[in-house]
């Protein structure tokens, strides 16, 4: 793994060749801040990390504890969900283990919130993410998008829609994983746009025509075998799953401005007024760790001044529809909805 | 005789502590507004058939399975037994989606050789799986019973002129029925309980609709179903208690030659079901690390796997055994034992977060390695008691009480007599909880020491992030560090047959 050993030489040791950001600073569309830029990391801090993206946050873990040799750094990982009600059954027994949640999903980040046990972020933690990303009790740290994954061999671009509410007026085939979270929120979102009833009508429509997988790098292998013409996925799933099977019959396509380009996010939470805590977040938003996540997990970066990782037109393009990500851990009128519907 | 047996007071305080996670369930569970699935019967009758198909299934294959390791002569008789207990390491879930992935147009076997098979998905897709991951439970159950038979009675029935199978069908499979009973129920709760495969092979299960509510933060919801699954639960384990047997007395172990033609078929039938159970699973992972590279795995991993399954094997062991033979002293015994059985059929995650409110009582004890082995020892307690349970209960009492009146006190009796005599029953329960321990992964998410890793969490990750070809490595090591630990417990159970039975 060459590039993961490249983040750890620039987290680690690119204190020596810092010339090179120094001319950025100050410009009109400022690089993101190096880490080098930031004081070391020193003391004891216990991380609940919830998902773990194949070792791959590991390794910003591993470099972050090299670059900080004199903190102790504690990590547990486990499903998102369970870690959120681990939190909130340790605080009901008066008792606080995490100093941090670093959660791959926005609505176990709301159910701690909602439990009152985040600690505000603090300014200087808003300051490097872009406008958008800006909430008073979680700190985002890198984006996951709603996309459609197609088989290229079984249907050309020009079939797809451009607006997600338009899939349940087209004859194609569609893949799903409805008791995965990602698609949950996606719903939740469709929800929150369009209207409870658009919403029932295009779940009944589409559930003619789809079949359900359990999770969806599921959905992305069962396009690319041709199962079905159209998957609903987070993109990094079919980025990941090309990556290992470049020949796959697989591409990416985008609808605009609505909830089936979602930008949902994964995020990191205080539960403890340690400054040590919100410095480690600050860590996480550096322009290595962003980097990093775009060009190894290709996720998408939230901080102004890093690129998204290839394969993926920028953000400016699909353009997100514009909405709170803390409402989507509304998500219980969707299971409802999603019930009464057979969906689910 | 004393009315009140020295096993209750051991096997109450096993009882009582299998009850708190129950206990922390219905708490949680209070409150929440009962949600019902809109295709309710469907999830109820598609439940019902995948553990009745699976049970069907694993005897199908665990009991001639188990005849062939007990009494056969074939060459690497411990070799073959390790190989086919092994899928008892291998988490059901890596199973389903490898095999998910292997089968099917488009399929890696396809890619591999142009052949076609048939996708597996949904019912049938699940049992095949759910099956080849859970039959070493009546595998190895049976094997403790045929084991412990006298061999004379078969002598017997061949002198008056009935061939080897009739008299293995008439005569040694009715005196083992509850070792087989034993081993299904074990199977038939994991399978009401194992949420992976049915997701995986797209099955609507109790345990899917279950965990779609733990992930919609629906705790006190996914709670109340799970109190509904243990009405099921309650049900098979009314079942098997309908099961009994005659008591008898333990003689040499049957020994059967076999011709050097029959011993090949026999040997291909088991490479065959080795190479489904195993073979697919690490050869598709394989084939993925092959095209995604290696990760980084620390054999730090595979060593905290080991040693924590091998101590938790010893704890529930010894923890088993008063259990076991309460059970078998009298009615409030039996209730005792059937309690333990509870948390069993109970999907993890819900048992994880109940032990997780369990383990916060004690605040110095929570996230430790003492308390995860504990919660271990909980919730595999049932596989150890089923296993010397039904070895013991055969043993006919007349012995005991012969050493009784021979002057031996109860202690003695029962070290010298019953223990010695269940030792191959403990020793089996001992490799299922070690087996079980190895692939375990909910509990083992909540509730181990912050940063301790072992190789279900690993394969975890990278199986949620799907870089499954990671799981390569740790998933070969899983295999071969179970085949260890199996080697040791079974040259324990050598020792108790030379020591007892030194006739052959």
């Amino acid at each position: 793994m060459l590039r993961r050993r490249r983040l750890l030489q620039s987290l680690a040791t690119l204190g020596t060749l810092s010339a090179l950001p120094a001319p950025l600073i100050g410009a009109a569309q400022p690089a993101a801040l190096s880490a080098d830029a930031l004081a070391p990391l020193e003391g004891r801090l216990t991380i609940y990390l919830g998902r773990g993206e194949g070792g791959l946050y590991g390794d910003i873990i591993a470099a972050l504890r090299k670059r900080n040799p004199k903190l102790s750094l504690q990590v547990r990982q486990g499903p998102t969900v369970a870690l959120a009600n681990t939190i909130v059954a340790e605080a009901r027994a008066g008792v606080r283990r995490a100093d941090v949640f670093w959660a791959v999903d926005s609505g176990s980040l709301g159910l701690v919130a909602d439990a009152g046990l985040a600690v505000p972020v603090p300014e200087f933690l808003h300051t490097p993410l872009q406008s958008q990303f800006r909430y008073r009790h979680w700190a985002p740290i890198s984006g996951r998008l709603r996309t459609l994954a197609y088989n290229t061999e079984r249907l050309s671009p020009e079939r797809l829609p451009k607006k997600i509410m338009a899939l349940a007026d087209s004859d194609l085939s569609v893949a799903w994983a409805p008791a995965y979270g990602a698609f949950q929120s996606f719903v939740t979102a469709m929800r929150l746009l369009q209207g409870q009833e658009a919403t029932r009508a295009w779940l009944l429509e589409i559930k003619k025509r789809a079949t359900p997988y359990a999770g969806e790098l599921g959905v992305v292998m069962a396009v690319a075998r041709g199962e079905a013409d159209v998957g609903l996925a987070n993109h990094y799933y079919t980025l990941r799953f090309k990556a290992g099977k470049p020949r796959a019959p697989l591409a990416l396509a985008f609808t605009r401005g609505d909830a089936g380009a979602l930008l949902n996010a994964s995020g990191a939470m205080l539960l403890s007024p340690d400054p040590l805590a919100a410095d480690f977040i600050r860590y996480l938003l550096t322009r290595e760790v962003q980097s990093y996540l775009a060009e190894q997990a290709y996720e998408i970066p939230l901080v102004t001044g890093v690129s998204p990782p290839g394969g993926l037109p920028s953000l400016g393009e699909i353009q997100p529809p514009a909405l709170d990500l803390t409402r989507l851990s509304e998500v219980r009128p969707t299971l409802e909805l999603m019930r009464q519907t057979g969906v689910l | 005789m004393n009315r009140f047996p020295p096993s209750y007071p051991l096997a109450g305080g096993a009882a009582a502590l299998a009850l708190l996670p129950v206990g922390v369930l219905a708490w949680l569970a209070a409150g929440a507004e009962t949600l019902w699935p809109a295709h309710a019967l469907d999830v109820l009758i598609n439940t019902t058939a995948l553990t009745a198909l699976t049970v069907l299934g694993t005897v199908l294959l665990g009991v001639p399975l188990a005849l062939v390791t007990a009494y056969v002569q074939m060459p690497l008789q411990r070799f073959w037994l390790v190989l086919l207990a092994a899928p008892l390491a291998m988490p059901s879930y890596v199973g389903a989606f490898t095999f998910y992935a292997a089968f099917g147009p488009g399929g890696e076997i396809e890619g591999l050789t142009g052949l076609a098979t048939p996708s597996l998905r949904g019912l049938a897709g699940a049992a095949l799986v759910m099956t080849l991951y859970t039959f070493p439970f009546v595998l190895l159950t049976t094997r403790a019973s045929l084991r412990g038979l006298d061999p004379s009675v078969l002598d017997a029935a061949r002198l008056l002129g009935l061939s080897v199978p009739g008299g293995l069908w008439r005569v040694v499979l009715p005196r083992v029925r509850n070792g087989i009973a034993a081993g299904a129920l074990l199977v038939a709760l994991y399978t009401l309980s194992d949420f992976g495969t049915p997701a995986i092979m797209g099955l609507d299960t109790f345990t899917r609709v279950i965990f779609t509510e733990y992930n919609a933060f629906g705790l006190g919801q996914a709670a109340v179903l799970s109190l509904h699954l243990l009405a099921i639960v309650c049900f098979v384990l009314y079942l098997e208690t309908r099961v009994g047997t005659e008591q008898e007395q333990p003689g040499r172990i049957l020994s059967l030659p076999l011709a050097p033609g029959r011993q090949a078929a026999i040997g291909t039938a088991m490479v065959a079901v080795a190479t489904l159970a195993l073979g697919v699973p690490l050869a598709v992972l394989g084939i993925w690390l092959a095209r995604e590279g290696i990760g980084g795995f620390e054999p730090v991993i595979a060593w905290n796997s080991a040693y924590v399954a091998m101590l938790t094997a010893l704890v529930t062991a010894a923890l088993a055994v008063p259990v076991a033979f309460a059970a078998m002293a009298g009615a409030l015994g039996r209730v005792m034992e059937r309690i333990t059985y509870l948390g069993f059929g109970v999907p993890g995650i819900v048992m994880g977060t109940a032990l997780v409110y369990v383990g916060l009582q004690i605040t110095s004890l929570y996230q430790t390695l003492t308390l995860l082995i504990v919660a271990y020892a909980l919730r595999f307690v049932p596989l150890a008691v089923g296993a010397i349970r039904s070895n013991a209960e055969r043993l006919d009492p007349n012995l005991v009480q012969a050493a009784r009146l021979l002057g031996a006190g109860r202690a003695e009796a029962f070290r010298r007599i019953s223990l010695p005599l269940s030792a191959r029953g403990v020793i089996t329960g001992a490799a299922l909880v070690f087996l079980e321990t190895m692939r375990e992964l909910p509990a083992t998410l909540l509730l181990r020491p912050t940063g301790f890793e072992t190789l279900a969490t690993y394969l975890w990750q990278v199986y949620e992030a799907g870089y499954f070809g990671h799981g390569a490595v740790p998933g070969l090591l899983l295999i071969l560090i179970s085949g260890i630990g199996l080697v040791i417990m079974l040259t324990g159970e050598r020792q108790t047959d030379t020591g007892l039975f030194a006739n052959d």
